[in-house]
């Protein structure tokens, strides 16, 4: 667990240090609709751009209107923190990350990069199509870069690698529905996003050790009120903390960097792009691309009956506008199921003691069903 | 007040266009009454189901900020109550709240929408539209993708792009046959697809005239007729003969010299939708002499400029039509709808225009030789206020003066200052060395 938080409190050493070794490139992405085995499968290392707790001192010149994790990476680019990646690769997804893309370009039109358009209309009849052309054409364009070829047997290994990842991180996920669970949210929420800064292989080795170290942990009879995390995506587990220290534990996300991210696994077939491609049009809709069959109020349902949560937060960025629209539905279904929820934005840090407050009188109004439990 | 220098004279044409406004307002608004069906969206091919109007929450949405701030202030709170935040395009909110009030400005019920083709390529706010009104009835919706590909030339991807957007607009078109049990005229959808490829070389021409100095026409004019044949749906035989009307007129003003502002001295641009609420700013500017020559978003019906390398000012792609090559004879649905979509999916779509090609605005900068550029920033806009500092920077850079002021969105007054705009334009107007010529 520790060395899930040191790599992901350290993730730009990690990635500095992994070249060091391996003399490997990295290649930042911005959108989790990125097909990380192409990259993986060339030997690079792929990293996902996460946004920092840090003052923005440097995109206001460049940026306005933007939401915060978009700045963030701007910010992070300008002040050298970003240093050791060599390419950057935007799988579209919401126009802000689309602006940090282009923009970081501007700025430094020397690294590698490449846009894929990902269909707005996932679930078109032809948007498989179209993914597949651009995973060609993305391929092409790595094997160019990198100097060497991708074959059908580098494909087959990331691919393997990223499905054992997310089965493993399935493994850790189920462990959080048990009545009283060995990991906690923030644990949890920590080993997916570190799983986004690392090499698979290596998190593969660390996340089965810490698999079974679990199984000897001691279930916890102390973790209060369960709870459901949904909203824009995160890059640290301040909230979770948050609500530890509240008497409550988050038992599960529908967040796009938590468990989205892993999942469901690429069905392997002869055709590997169209494998890839499907495995990323079929993952849990993020709230842009949720748009004509609505995937999201059910997937979140679900989750919320098997993880037997008790109540839900919202978390949205201010000025994410993907989630900002989504939200009337998402409301309306947990209305008409009766489930509790409370929703608030944040900006690029927690306001803490607003967020407590709020946090706690929600947590509060929830305690009595831990008597009907 | 210092004496005219050119020759003014109100548009001819400009009462045709509003007639041709009104008449489609009007359609809207009676679509319930004549039991045709009413769509959110934009959709080019519409006119094949006589008994289907499109309209877009865009203009909905700017119509109640231009009319009535009040009515559009009730009806974005009503938008929050369900959940949206303040920071969700005020077009969107406005309109769909209007809805959840259940009547439009003059208390007349708000027309609901029997389905939804959402028209996905402007911003995201665009791609996540129309859901308001399917999670209100609910009402079938039909999804699309905008493709689009950055740098070289690759047929391949040109093909599997337009090949999906073709797909996709004849599955929509069964589906609404299937659904409603409409049959697509498409003898009248051929029919309409030759006629209106008529439009754009017109509205290139009408672009190319604002080159002009003195500008025949300023952003006020342009604003009468930028959506006639885009949003605003009309016969398509009228339409192309308003584009005429105002081209030929057009041509004659440059030809006699007859100007927008009688003063010109100060040419200045804008980037995408002002504040539908207050547009006097634009008759501010004119004390000082100053014109405004358009934006990218106004000059629209021309589709993609650029500026060639000789120095002209013309369409991005070849051929006529949509602006768009046209690769074969116009016989069939299928013919009509691939002459629409065009064969290049390379860089083309508005949504990210500016983002993938930020030298846009610097070629319609010199191309209209502006010595200005005001350049909004809407909090509550994505596509609208994307990548909007950067290029007041490169403007900047170009020696064009920029000025930036807030608000929130185009049909949404919350956060604009209007004082303090015109104490903008005061000091900017001043340190350039200009002086109001009239008071
Ligand atoms: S937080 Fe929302 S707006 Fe920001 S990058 Fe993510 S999806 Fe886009
Ligand atoms: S570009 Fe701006 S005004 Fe237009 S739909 Fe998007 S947010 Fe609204």
């Amino acid at each position: 667990m520790e060395r899930f938080h040191e790599i992901l409190q350290n993730r730009h050493e990690y990635a500095r240090a992994w070249k060091k070794k391996t003399g490997g490139k990295v290649i930042g992405y911005y959108e989790p609709y990125m097909p990380e085995e192409i990259v993986y499968a060339a030997g690079a290392l792929p990293v996902r751009l996460l946004s920092q707790h840090e003052p923005d001192d440097t995109t206001d010149r460049q940026m306005y209107g933007n939401c915060a994790c978009s700045r963030d990476i701007l910010n992070q680019f300008i002040k050298g923190r970003y240093d050791y990646i060599d390419g950057l690769i935007n799988a579209e997804g919401c126009q802000w990350m689309l602006n940090a893309f282009q923009t970081t370009l501007n700025n430094q039109p020397e690294l590698f990069n490449h846009y894929i358009f990902v269909p707005d209309y996932v679930d078109g009849k032809t948007s498989k199509d179209v993914m597949r052309s651009e995973l060609v054409v993305f391929k092409k364009a790595v094997e160019n870069w990198m100097g060497k070829p991708i074959n059908d047997s580098d494909l087959d290994r990331a691919i393997e690698v990223y499905n054992t990842n997310r089965r493993l991180m399935r493994q850790v996920y189920e462990l959080r529905r048990a009545d009283n669970p060995v990991v906690l949210g923030s644990e949890a929420m920590e080993m997916v996003l570190a799983s986004q800064v690392m090499d698979k292989t290596e998190m593969n080795k660390i996340l089965e050790d810490a698999i079974a170290k679990l199984a000897n942990r001691k279930p916890r009879t102390d973790t209060g009120v369960r709870l459901m995390l949904v909203g824009s995506p995160t890059s640290d587990v301040a909230l979770e903390e948050l609500v530890e220290s509240l008497g409550a534990n988050v038992v599960i996300d529908e967040v796009c960097t938590g468990s989205c991210y892993f999942w469901n696994e690429v069905i392997p077939q002869t055709n590997r792009l169209m494998a890839i491609s499907l495995r990323y049009l079929g993952r849990p809709h993020c709230a842009l691309k949720d748009n004509n069959w609505r995937r999201r109020p059910a997937h979140i349902h679900q989750l919320y009956e098997d993880y037997q949560a008790q109540g839900v937060i919202i978390a949205k960025q201010i000025y994410c506008h993907p989630h900002g629209t989504d939200n009337p539905l998402i409301w309306k279904i947990l209305r008409e199921r009766n489930i509790p929820f409370h929703y608030f934005e944040r900006d690029m840090t927690l306001p803490y003691e607003e967020t407590r407050l709020r946090l706690e009188a929600f947590i509060n109004m929830l305690k009595p069903m831990l008597v009907l439990k | 007040m210092s004496k005219q220098k050119w020759e003014t004279r109100p548009l001819e044409v400009w009462n045709k266009a509003k007639e041709m406004r009104a008449k489609w307002q009007k359609s809207i608004d009676t679509a319930s009454s004549e039991r045709v069906l009413l769509a959110q969206g934009n959709c080019q091919w519409s006119i094949g189901f006589p008994a289907l109007r499109v309209i877009e929450d865009n203009p909905v949405g700017a119509m109640m900020a231009n009319k009535s701030d009040e009515f559009a202030r009730v009806s974005r709170l009503a938008g929050e109550i369900i959940g949206w935040g303040r920071e969700i395009c005020g077009y969107q909110l406005n309109c769909w709240g209007a809805m959840y009030l259940g009547h439009q400005i003059d208390g007349s019920p708000f027309p609901l929408r029997d389905l939804v083709i959402p028209f996905s390529d402007p911003c995201d706010q665009h791609t996540k539209r129309g859901q308001a009104p399917m999670d209100y009835s609910p009402i079938p919706r039909f999804q699309e993708n905008y493709p689009l590909y950055t740098g070289p030339q690759d047929p391949n991807r040109d093909k599997t792009m337009i090949e999906d957007k073709v797909y996709t607009t004849l599955y929509i078109i069964a589906e609404i046959e299937r659904i409603f049990g409409q049959k697509f005229d498409d003898e009248r959808f051929v029919a309409s697809v030759k006629v209106s490829g008529g439009i754009t070389p017109y509205a290139q021409e009408v672009s190319r005239f604002m080159q002009h100095i003195p500008s025949p026409l300023s952003q006020k004019d342009l604003y009468s007729f930028y959506t006639l044949g885009g949003l605003t749906k009309g016969d398509p035989g009228e339409t192309v003969a308003i584009w005429k009307a105002l081209r030929d007129e057009v041509e004659w003003r440059v030809q006699n010299n007859i100007a927008a502002v009688g003063n010109e001295r100060f040419r200045w641009m804008e980037a995408h939708p002002p504040p539908w609420h207050f547009l006097k700013y634009y008759r501010y500017m004119e004390k000082y002499g100053a014109v405004c020559i358009g934006s990218q978003y106004s000059h629209m019906m021309a589709g993609p400029m650029e500026l060639k390398k000789d120095g002209t000012w013309g369409p991005r792609f070849s051929g006529g039509g949509f602006g768009r090559t046209i690769d074969r004879p116009i016989k069939t649905r299928e013919d009509a709808i691939r002459v629409m979509l065009g064969t290049e999916a390379r860089g083309h779509r508005f949504k990210d225009d500016e983002v993938i090609r930020p030298w846009a605005l610097d070629d319609f900068a010199k191309a209209y030789k502006a010595d200005g550029a005001i350049l909004p920033l809407w909090r509550c806009g994505v596509g609208c206020t994307v990548t909007r500092k950067e290029q007041g920077l490169r403007l900047s850079e170009m020696g064009v003066r920029v000025l930036h002021y807030e608000g929130s969105q185009p049909g949404d007054r919350t956060d604009l200052d209007e004082n303090r705009l015109f104490d903008q334009l005061d000091v900017w107007m001043e340190s350039q060395g200009l002086r109001k010529l009239e008071d």
